[in-house]
């Protein structure tokens, strides 16, 4: 007998367009209540209170063009986002206020989405899609100063970065950038000098999404087709494939490894989301509720690991929330049968 | 009479009585001096006291023989001299005192009292009381001495063996009186001196050798038969009281100290009789008065009169204000009675017992004196492992006096109630005789029998009424006094008001989940457990020292609602008859949790759900709906407590109990229908439509989520019904994203969920005609089909007026009726914007068609209703579709079936086939005019029609006839004029001049038929129209009115 598939815990509703990020704030202690921002392709960004389910404040920065990343910075205060009005903007959301406090142009009109690193109390690097097509620009936060512009060869041609991931090995050693590209691979920077440290092609179709768990030194990517890749990186710092899972069906949209680096859940664009185990890409559940393609995944960021949240973000206008697989401890046991779609 | 007011006179008086009686003894010179007495002043008495006296006491002292009468003559005497006089004199009252008693003592001196008669002893007891009353206060002291103990004793002997082995009231209670002053403890009106705290001890000590005697005596007397009389018992419990306190005060015993003066007394017979109250003996005496309270308490407290009970409670006060540490070993008896009193029947022992309680508590004594929380504690353990049993064997008023005493000792404990409760064993005790004394009777097959019939809903009603507090009507196993229940409920809030509620809490919840046999009590339990906490409707001795936070209870709250709701505890069978809900959850029950714990766990069904039990009996149901019921009553009594904070529990609440106000088990949607108001009420709303448009949200997710369950899918619509009943225009993007899931499940499960589907579907449109924004002008008659966005409500119409089209062919007559229904409600909902109805209607028409002319008779009739709506909505779009498919059908129909309708009896009107014939003859006028009919269209309905203009057509298809005609007359007012001529005609039409053909008329000279009366009528209404209509000039004649299409049909 087939087992019925799990429910979202709940859904929001009412960003009354399609949700292309999200974002979740839940790390504060009472009385701040966990946080959810999401953006949608009509320029809005909602804050829903977790707690209530509902909205608690529409902020609308970007002139009704799509929201496509959002990022807090300052716990919850600030908030990062970047829109196809080709701006950044930074909320000051502080004792209620919502008001833009700066902004970046970018040059650039894609869809990359930017990544945000903190590097030390109060500084960020931020890796945003640069002017020319191909290329990457980090930018200092909160000073906005350019760090390094990050171009390949002239003969490499991966064509326009498509996802973007900063990460350092520990806190305070130098950064690094793993970017997707339209070609199918993915390339490793190393920021103080800004050369490529490794490239590696993964995908036979534009990189949409990656994540890179900097523990394990391994990273997860997907792309319009059907093949999720994990790759690792070695010692000498080269990017290999590791694993490569099948789909049935084409595109993945999102990719997010959860904090713990236990599970992997991928935003599908069969309206899907799946979850896998991270440590050996062992398939765990496919979470069924949208019914149209899935934008986004996020996974919450509380405290106490029972209370963390699987947020998905849909065309259909919907946010579905998920609490599964959040047990303190043990082995990930149980695992859904892996369906195939009809 | 001369009143002889110096003592010279009295003297005089009185000498020459006092000597002749001295002389010779008799009644008579008693009389006589009695009768002396009555002339001397009260004053010139005094004077003359002891020498008065000196007679009558010779008379008692001379040896030998007395008979009775003299000697009670000498006693009144002695009495009536010593009322009026003081006795100032030591040596007098002692004498006296001694010859008094010594008048009651037997011959023998041996065996108390002397077989005298009942008058003699009454009086002698007078004269004692007298006498105590005449002395000076520091004379009076002197009595009590050590040196005087054994006349003391006597005395005191004396009167208790009257007072207990008398047989007449007044003497019984004479005597106990008279020990009464014996003790010093005198209520009467008159002034007593009060003693000093060395007196008082000295008495005490004096009194501690009595005490053994007086207590056992009393003890028999109070305990004894019932018959004679409550005023006995009474003052034999004071006096126990009296005494006991005069002996065992706390104050003075810590007074006495081990080298007391022995007292310095010389003799060593009266030293031996002298009681030293050091703490071995305060020890051995407690223990024995323990036995004696214990039994006057059994026995007092059952006592029928409620002034012996009160006497008790007096005991119980005294006792426990002034010697609770040297009767510790009683305090619990003491307890025990008072706090089985505190629910007396007597308003006055009632109150007497709370203020006792109160004060008791506010003393401390029991929350500070430890060994009191132990008797209390020990008490509580041995009557919870009693409780079981007596439920059992105990009557309702044993089974009320049980737990009375529960309660008390509980409220009694106050915040200890907590220390003692972290005792497992307690715990374990306490709950089980909970579970046992609260298990409910499931038997009554009504419970499962009575559905819920009527209006969908009772919600949108202005108010229900709360239930708080009440709660449905409940039977119990082992008791039927609703008091009963009452006082467990106080039992459980007093828990939760002093105990630790997560400890509490978590017991409970243990028991619920441990098994269904103490689940429905375990939530009960919960459920007062917490308004208890809360610090709701207990009533306390006490204030506990921390309130429970906010934020604690709505911690807790929310976990036992977690459980409530859980699938496995909210979804029970509970009937059999299956619209389908329970036997898919049965089927789909399932052990495997597909995600491990932190999963929503409501998607899963855990087998151990009672769920599973595959042959339901009436009793399991029965328990289920109880269940039910009870976790519903707690989502009311959960907000009650929280109050405003308990909006933040709707998101995961509302839903379930909104599904329930719509069970089809009518306890349990009356239950649900008021935690609704009780939660509404709680949350600060106005009404419960309030409730439910501001939580809508919450409502769609859940009505979301569920529709994706095929077992959940009926409750899931049920709750949208109630929804749409009570929203208003401004969810309606609400609405529209939910009905999408709807629709979409629609499509998922078109064969199986249909019905219960449309359901659904009807209530949607019905609201959406009524919440439509006001009509605009039609803006998209010229954009292409279909082109202009749609406003999102007639949206809704089309994509639900996309499936009926589908279902309008399904096999179910039920599905069948209902979607003509929904489909008009579409039709009318989005007739405004034509460019989207007539493709959607082109689609509908196939099957309506075949409705109409090939379908069973009730779905005909709906068909032609809806054929209608759609002609008054879409006009002329159909008048070439229905004069070719629809109309020779009709007509011809009505040409076959009017034969029968002119046959047939009056019963006929009751028929199916004459409902069609009405519907049909009512609508059929509008349709023509409407479709604007061409004339050999008419000509066929007119054809058709006029047969029923016939007057042996039942009365009502010929009314309908008319109205046929009324409207033809709109449409082509000669035509009809003509036609109706050709059947009769009574009027010459005579040619204004000659030259012209004359007129000829069908109906000219025709004899009366039957459809002249109709005929004539109709022409005369034309004619006045005609005449109206030139009157009023080159306007247009006057709308007729035929019957509205609802009112027809309906």
């Amino acid at each position: 007998m087939a087992l019925p598939p799990p429910d979202p815990q709940f859904v929001l509703r009412g960003t009354s367009a399609e949700v292309h990020t999200l974002h979740f704030y839940c790390g504060g202690q009472e009385p701040d209540y966990p946080i959810l921002f999401s953006g949608s392709s009509n320029g809005l960004i909602h804050v829903w209170n977790l707690k209530t389910r509902r909205v608690d404040t529409i902020l609308d920065g970007h002139g009704g063009k799509s929201v496509y990343w959002v990022e807090a910075i300052y716990g919850r205060d600030r908030l990062l986002s970047q829109g196809r009005n080709q701006k950044i903007c930074l909320w000051d959301l502080a004792e209620g206020r919502n008001t833009v406090t700066d902004s970046v142009f970018t040059e650039n009109v894609g869809f990359c989405k930017c990544s945000l690193l903190k590097v030390a109390q109060g500084h960020w690097l931020m890796a945003m899609p640069g002017k020319d097509l191909d290329e990457v620009q980090v930018l200092e936060l909160p000073s906005k100063t350019s760090v390094c512009t990050l171009k390949p060869e002239a003969d490499a041609k991966p064509g326009m970065p498509m996802s973007l991931k900063l990460w350092q090995p520990d806190f305070g050693s130098c950064p690094f950038l793993l970017a997707g590209y339209e070609d199918g691979s993915v390339i490793l920077w190393n920021l103080s000098g800004g050369k490529i440290l490794s490239r590696l092609a993964c995908h036979q179709e534009p990189v949409m999404s990656l994540d890179f768990d900097s523990e394990k030194t391994k990273g997860v990517s997907g792309s319009s087709e059907e093949v999720l890749t994990v790759w690792s990186l070695d010692e000498q710092q080269n990017l290999k494939v590791q694993k490569t899972h099948k789909l049935v069906n084409a595109g993945i949209a999102d990719v997010a490894i959860r904090q713990d680096k236990k599970i992997l859940a991928t935003a599908g664009w069969d309206h899907r989301i799946r979850i896998f185990g991270w440590k050996k890409l062992k398939p765990l559940a496919i979470l069924d509720y949208h019914t149209a393609t899935v934008h986004c995944v996020s996974f919450s960021d509380h405290s106490r690991p029972s209370e963390r949240l699987l947020a998905a973000g849909s065309k259909d206008h919907r946010i579905s929330i998920w609490s599964i697989y959040n047990q303190t401890s043990g082995a990930l046991h149980c695992p859904l049968e892996t369906r195939k779609p009809d | 009479m001369a009143v002889f007011d110096t003592p010279q006179e009295a003297f005089g008086i009185l000498r020459p009585v006092c000597v002749q009686l001295t002389k010779v003894q008799t009644t008579e010179n008693v009389e006589r001096l009695q009768a002396q007495l009555q002339t001397v002043s009260d004053s010139a008495l005094q004077e003359l006291q002891e020498y008065v006296l000196f007679p009558l006491r010779f008379a008692l002292k001379t040896p030998g023989p007395k008979r009775e009468s003299l000697v009670q003559c000498v006693v009144q005497c002695i009495t009536s001299i010593l009322s009026t006089t003081c006795v100032k004199k030591q040596d007098l009252l002692q004498e006296l005192f001694s010859e008094l008693c010594l008048c009651l003592s037997s011959p023998s001196g041996l065996q108390p009292p002397a077989p005298l008669s009942e008058e003699l002893k009454l009086t002698v007891i007078q004269a004692l009381h007298v006498l105590m009353h005449s002395a000076y206060g520091d004379i009076l002291l002197t009595l009590y001495q050590p040196s005087t103990l054994p006349h003391l004793g006597f005395a005191v002997s004396l009167l208790l063996a009257l007072a207990e082995q008398e047989k007449a009231k007044q003497i019984k209670l004479a005597a106990l009186k008279c020990l009464q002053v014996l003790i010093l403890q005198c209520d009467c009106q008159e002034h007593h001196r009060p003693l000093d705290t060395v007196e008082t001890r000295q008495c005490g000590n004096l009194f501690a050798s009595f005490l053994p005697g007086i207590s056992i005596a009393l003890s028999r007397v109070i305990t004894g038969d019932i018959k004679q009389g409550h005023m006995v018992t009474v003052s034999a419990i004071r006096l126990f009281y009296q005494t006991v306190c005069l002996v065992m005060a706390d104050e003075q015993l810590a007074t006495i100290t081990q080298d007391e003066e022995k007292p310095s007394v010389e003799q060593s017979r009266l030293s031996e009789l002298v009681v030293h109250r050091g703490p071995d003996w305060v020890k051995s005496t407690a223990d024995k008065l323990s036995l004696l309270i214990h039994k006057i308490v059994e026995f007092a407290s059952l006592h029928p009169h409620w002034k012996v009970r009160m006497e008790l409670v007096e005991l119980v006060h005294l006792l426990m204000l002034k010697c609770s540490q040297s009767l510790v070993e009683s305090v619990g008896h003491l307890l025990k009675a008072v706090v089985g009193l505190v629910n007396d029947e007597s308003n006055e022992v009632q109150s007497k017992c709370h203020e006792i309680l109160r004060s008791i508590a506010e003393l401390r004594t029991v929350a500070e004196n430890r060994a009191l929380a132990d008797v209390l504690s020990e008490n509580l353990h041995s009557l919870a492992t009693a409780l079981p049993r007596l439920m059992n064997s105990q009557d309702d008023q044993g089974k009320f006096s049980t737990l009375s005493l529960l309660l008390g000792s509980l409220k009694l404990l106050g915040p200890k109630v907590s220390i003692v409760l972290n005792s497992a064993a307690h715990l374990q005790r306490l709950s089980k005789a909970l579970m046992q004394v609260l298990e409910l009777d499931v038997a009554d097959v009504k419970i499962v029998e009575e559905r819920r019939w009527g209006p969908e809903d009772t919600l949108g009603e202005p108010l229900g009424s709360s239930q708080h507090g009440k709660g449905q009507k409940k039977y119990f196993r082992f008791f039927i006094d609703e008091r009963i229940f009452l006082l467990i409920q106080q039992v459980c809030r007093v828990l939760g008001y002093y105990g630790n509620l997560y400890l509490l809490v978590d017991h409970f919840m243990g028991l619920y989940n441990e098994s269904v046999v103490y689940r429905k009590q375990a939530a009960m339990v919960l459920n007062e457990l917490i308004t208890g906490a809360a610090g709701l409707g207990v009533d306390v001795l006490h204030e506990r020292e921390t309130a429970v936070s906010t934020e604690d209870l709505k911690g807790t709250i929310t976990s036992i609602l977690e459980e409530y709701t859980d699938q496995a505890n909210w979804y029970l069978t509970t009937s059999i008859d299956t619209e389908g809900t329970s036997d898919e959850l049965t089927v789909k029950h399932s052990r495997v949790r597909a995600i491990p714990r932190g999963a929503h766990s409501s998607s899963l069904i855990s087998s151990s759900s009672p769920s599973s039990d595959p042959n339901p009996t009436i009793r399991s149901m029965n328990s289920n709906i109880w269940q039910i019921c009870i976790q519903l009553e707690g989502v009311g009594c959960f907000a009650y407590v929280l109050g405003k904070e308990f909006r933040l529990l709707l998101a995961s609440v509302l839903y379930p109990v909104l599904e329930k106000a719509g069970d089809s088990t009518l306890l349990i949607s009356q239950t649900a229908t008021g935690t609704m108001v009780d939660v509404c009420h709680a949350c600060g709303y106005d009404s419960v439509q309030h409730l439910i448009n501001a939580n809508s949200d919450y409502l769609v997710n859940g009505i979301s989520l569920n529709l994706r369950r095929v077992a959940h899918q009926p409750h899931a619509s049920r709750v949208l019904e109630a929804m749409l009943r009570h929203s208003d225009a401004s969810l309606l993007p609400l609405v529209e994203d939910v009905i999408q899931d709807v629709l979409s499940a629609l499509d998922q499960f078109y064969d199986d969920r249909a019905s219960s589907f449309l359901g659904v579907l009807s209530t949607l449109v019905a609201a959406l005609e009524v919440q439509a924004p006001p009509p605009e002008p039609e803006m998209d008659d010229s954009g292409a089909e279909g082109e202009t966005p749609l406003p999102a409500h007639a949206q809704i119409a089309k994509d639900v007026m996309e499936r009926c089209i589908h279902l309008l062919s399904d096999k179910s007559l039920r599905v069948r009726l209902k979607v003509l229904d929904v489909l008009e409600f579409c039709v009318i909902v989005l007739h405004l914007h034509e460019s989207h109805l007539l493709p959607m209607a082109h689609r509908a028409w196939p099957a309506l068609v075949t409705r109409l002319i090939n379908d069973d008779p009730l779905v005909v009739l709906r068909a032609f209703k809806v054929l209608c709506t759609l002609a008054e909505k879409c006009g002329d779009f159909l008048r070439r579709r229905f004069s070719k498919d629809v109309l020779p059908k009709l007509a011809g129909s009505l040409v076959t079936q009017a034969p029968v309708s002119a046959s047939a009896g009056p019963m006929y009107s009751h028929t199916l086939a004459f409902k069609l014939q009405l519907a049909v003859l009512q609508g059929l006028g509008s349709l023509c005019e409407k479709l604007d009919l061409g004339e050999s269209d008419l000509n066929k309905v007119a054809d058709a029609c006029l047969i029923y203009l016939s007057a042996k057509q039942p009365v009502k298809l010929q009314e309908a006839a008319r109205s046929v005609f009324l409207h033809l007359m709109c449409v082509d007012p000669d035509a009809t004029w003509l036609l109706l001529n050709q059947i009769c005609c009574l009027l010459p039409y005579e040619p204004p001049h000659p030259s012209l053909q004359p007129v000829k008329l069908g109906g000219m000279g025709r004899q009366r038929t039957e459809f002249t009366d109709n005929v004539l009528g109709l022409l005369g209404e034309l004619q006045r129209r005609e005449t109206a209509a030139f009157q009023a000039g080159p306007r247009e004649a006057p709308e007729p009115q035929p019957p509205s299409l609802t009112e027809a049909l309906g």
